[in-house]
């Protein structure tokens, strides 16, 4: 057998996601060449290798991108903030949150892994909350 | 080198429309076959497009119950599925199937429906779009495809310091060219200010940054090089280039680089032969402004980090060095997602055979059409050619 089952599943959705539900977030990492991603995939983009391994991404990070969204779509209850993270050499989509005084999230702010929020149907995503400096 | 020509093409208004699915289709499908002078029975295989039919209208298969409404039952008919990408993938499909010699004349069209005579009002409609999005690593955050676009234009205007005045120079450029398209969902003139004033969709967009939910359909008659000849005014498919990126997001390396349209064009000035610097004008993927300014880069009009400045300049304008999107683009013509990539090959149509009206480019020879699905996960890029 070529392929342990098992250590496919390790690194997929499901792996993930329970990850997110206990403050970590799982990016993977290919053995043969070393590139990193941040969301599981099953083969590597950058070799083709099949043994990519679950890696923790950092929980500290900067903005590479960011949106206030005032439009939502049902389900939601708008305006929030969306952004890109950059954690160590991968990047995540995660809602971007901030005290209540501060100013909105600009890109290059540093922003930490504040926790999971949920969607109605059960799809957890990490929130992110800028540093107050 | 000819790959494929378009010798009719078809399209409804873009707007609001009462009409199903199969009826108007229909009314695009009919023109096209009037415009190239052909009968169903000289139609030998049909190639559609439609994003989203069963999550808005719970219609689906749609290939063969189109297909009988004009009078193509029997020929092999297929359905794609790109995001906005839609029909210009079938388009390219078609393409391909005449220059192998597996069908000399196809029909190749898409139509959508996403007003609320869906019975869908906004919030629905966005969640269907964000469908789009990653299900599970983009969706849970409530991102929407507005934000998809805000978070590659905010990264843009950060590394290049592209302005919010910029981006509403597309929309004012755009509501202009469509004040000149009958077919247009908008046909009124706006100002950087009306822009500038109107609200949020997801920043830096503001309404008047964002393309309208449209219905419509579009058509055109696509046929073998030899066949060409045999019509009036065949306009020459030399290019087609068709690239995906990763998804979601957070994979792409460059976010703002929109890497598969750069792949897509590099591919289709290969095989036409020539340079962007050769082409007259483009058909570009504007569902948002910045889009427009991302895409005017990527097909090589401009240099990294100058589509913002060249929009602002009037240079992509009707009168400009580097026209773009003279129909109006998705922004005022509307986006009627399954249509929008054959509304863009029937733009090219009629610039080339000089039947734009008043829209009307100074005898163009060659233009590019860049038709973007999902969050630039796909690009579809074609180039088409006057007959000499």
């Amino acid at each position: 057998m070529s392929a342990n089952m098992d250590e496919t599943v390790s690194v997929g959705y499901e792996a993930w996601a329970d990850a997110l539900r206990s403050d970590r977030i799982l990016g993977v990492s290919c053995s043969d060449c070393g590139a990193t991603y941040g969301t599981p995939i099953s083969v590597c983009h950058d070799c083709g290798s099949r043994n990519l391994e679950s890696v923790d991404l950092p929980t500290e990070g900067t903005l590479y991108s960011v949106t206030r969204v005032e439009v939502p779509p049902t389900g939601f209850e708008g305006p929030y903030h969306v952004g890109i993270v950059q954690v160590g050499a991968a990047r995540v989509t995660a809602r971007i949150e901030t005290d209540a005084d501060d100013a909105p999230p600009e890109i290059d702010d540093s922003v930490v892994f504040s926790g999971v929020m949920e969607t109605d149907d059960g799809l957890p995503a990490p929130v992110f909350t800028t540093e107050t400096s | 080198m000819t790959r494929a020509s378009v010798v009719g093409t078809g399209m409804t208004t873009f707007g609001v429309h009462e009409s199903s699915l199969p009826e108007l289709f229909a009314r695009a499908a009919l023109s096209a076959y009037d415009d190239a002078g052909v009968d169903p029975a000289d139609i030998d295989a049909f190639y559609f497009g439609n994003a989203m039919g069963g999550q808005t209208e719970n219609d689906t298969h749609l290939a063969p119950t189109l297909a009988t409404e004009v009078g193509l039952a029997g020929v092999p008919a297929q359905r794609f599925e790109d995001a906005c990408a839609t029909s210009a993938n079938a388009f390219k499909n078609a393409v391909q199937a005449v220059e192998a010699g597996i069908h000399d004349t196809i029909l190749v069209g898409g139509v959508e429906r996403c007003t609320p005579e869906t019975g869908k009002g906004t919030g629905e409609m966005t969640r269907i779009f964000a469908s789009a999005s990653h299900r599970q690593y983009e969706q849970p955050t409530g991102l929407t495809f507005p934000g998809v676009f805000a978070l590659l234009t905010k990264r843009h205007m950060h590394e290049y310091g592209t302005t919010e005045e910029q981006l509403a120079h597309v929309a004012v450029k755009n509501h202009g060219n469509g004040t000149h398209n009958p077919r247009a969902h908008f046909g009124s003139e706006t100002t950087v200010e009306e822009v500038l004033d109107s609200p949020i969709v997801a920043d830096p967009f503001h309404l008047m940054d964002c393309c309208p939910f449209s219905d419509g359909a579009a058509a055109v008659v696509v046929t073998s090089d030899d066949s060409a000849a045999s019509f009036d005014g065949p306009v020459d498919v030399t290019g087609v280039g068709h690239a995906t990126d990763l998804v979601p997001l957070g994979l792409k390396p460059t976010l703002h680089a929109t890497q598969a349209a750069r792949d897509a064009a590099t591919q289709a000035y290969e095989q036409a032969g020539v340079t962007a610097d050769e082409i007259d004008f483009a058909e570009v993927h504007d569902c948002f402004t910045g889009a427009e300014v991302l895409a005017s880069e990527a097909i090589g009009f401009f240099e990294d980090g100058q589509g913002g400045p060249a929009a602002e300049a009037g240079r992509t304008a009707l009168d400009g060095d580097r026209p773009i999107n003279p129909s109006g683009g998705l922004k005022a013509k509307g986006h009627p997602i399954g249509a929008t990539g054959v509304a863009q090959i029937v733009e090219l149509t009629e610039q080339l055979r000089g039947e734009a009206g008043d829209r009307q480019l100074d005898d163009p020879q060659r233009g590019l059409a860049h038709n973007l699905g999902g969050d630039a996960g796909t690009t579809v890029i074609s180039i088409m050619e006057a007959r000499t």
